[in-house]
């Protein structure tokens, strides 16, 4: 499954570019510590955090994520957009909570 | 034989800039034809350590030396110590600040992860700071087949 087929679903919105939607997605990983993060998720991830900082972009370039998804509504600035742009790492926003989007994700077909 | 060596400065509480040590380190050894697993697992210690500099100390420096038998990083930085470095090395003890936690840092899991993923690891420590050195070794299974 790759990033662009997660936006099939009216529930996640692309806020950032579109130049990383053909990575392969792999698993989901959700955590709002980054040392738990770095420690525990796998390239291709999908990163689901309520973390809306600069940082979430250094640990997703370094562990090879497929994308980063803000549960919640979580506001993303303008600066972090932009940054990620650069970095080719797609950000999504979603209304549902975490726990909704793991379940979504599931149901759309992320494999583990 | 071959050696890299480059050092970097760290500033204090730089938090936007915290990652370029270790996607530097990153860059380079997949330069080299390493795998992804050992990629991933020197970023990982490197990245921990670098944001320990950042958030923890008054800022210092990171030197990082690739030969082909290892990867070395040290991390030197001017104070405030650690003042147990047996509480610092215990998964989930932290001292770190509001500002660190606010960024997603201070899990207390910086050091033991840096542990788990080394081959070797010095930490010494004073009021005047502290010198952390991380080694990898390189064998013939760590590059990409």
């Amino acid at each position: 499954m790759k990033v662009k087929d997660i936006l099939q679903s009216s529930n996640f919105h692309l806020i950032s570019n579109q130049s990383g939607l053909e990575k392969d997605t792999k698993g989901i990983f959700s955590s709002d510590l980054l040392s738990h993060v770095m420690g525990f998720a796998g390239e291709n991830n999908i990163l689901i955090t309520v973390l809306n900082n600069i940082n979430v972009l250094g640990v997703a370039s370094l562990l090879d994520f497929s994308c980063v998804i803000f549960p919640h509504n979580v506001k993303v600035n303008e600066t972090i957009i932009n940054k990620a742009n650069e970095l080719e790492i797609t950000l999504i926003s979603t209304h549902l909570s975490t726990a909704q989007a793991v379940l979504n994700l599931y149901e759309l077909g992320v494999e583990d | 034989m071959e050696h890299f060596s480059k050092e970097f400065t760290i500033q204090r509480n730089d938090i936007g800039n915290a990652g370029t040590v270790s996607s530097l380190t990153k860059r380079e050894l997949k330069k080299r034809g390493l795998s992804r697993d050992f990629v991933k697992t020197v970023t990982i210690g490197v990245y921990e350590a670098e944001i320990n500099v950042v958030i923890h100390s008054y800022g210092g420096t990171a030197l990082l030396e690739i030969t082909d038998d290892y990867v070395q990083i040290t991390f030197t930085d001017t104070g405030p110590g650690i003042e147990s470095i047996e509480n610092a090395m215990t998964a989930g003890f932290s001292t770190a600040s509001s500002y660190a936690i606010e960024n997603g840092f201070g899990a207390g899991m910086g050091l033991p992860n840096i542990k788990a993923v080394s081959n070797e690891m010095d930490l010494s420590s004073s009021k005047s700071g502290t010198i952390l050195r991380i080694r990898f070794n390189i064998c013939s299974d760590c590059y990409e087949s």
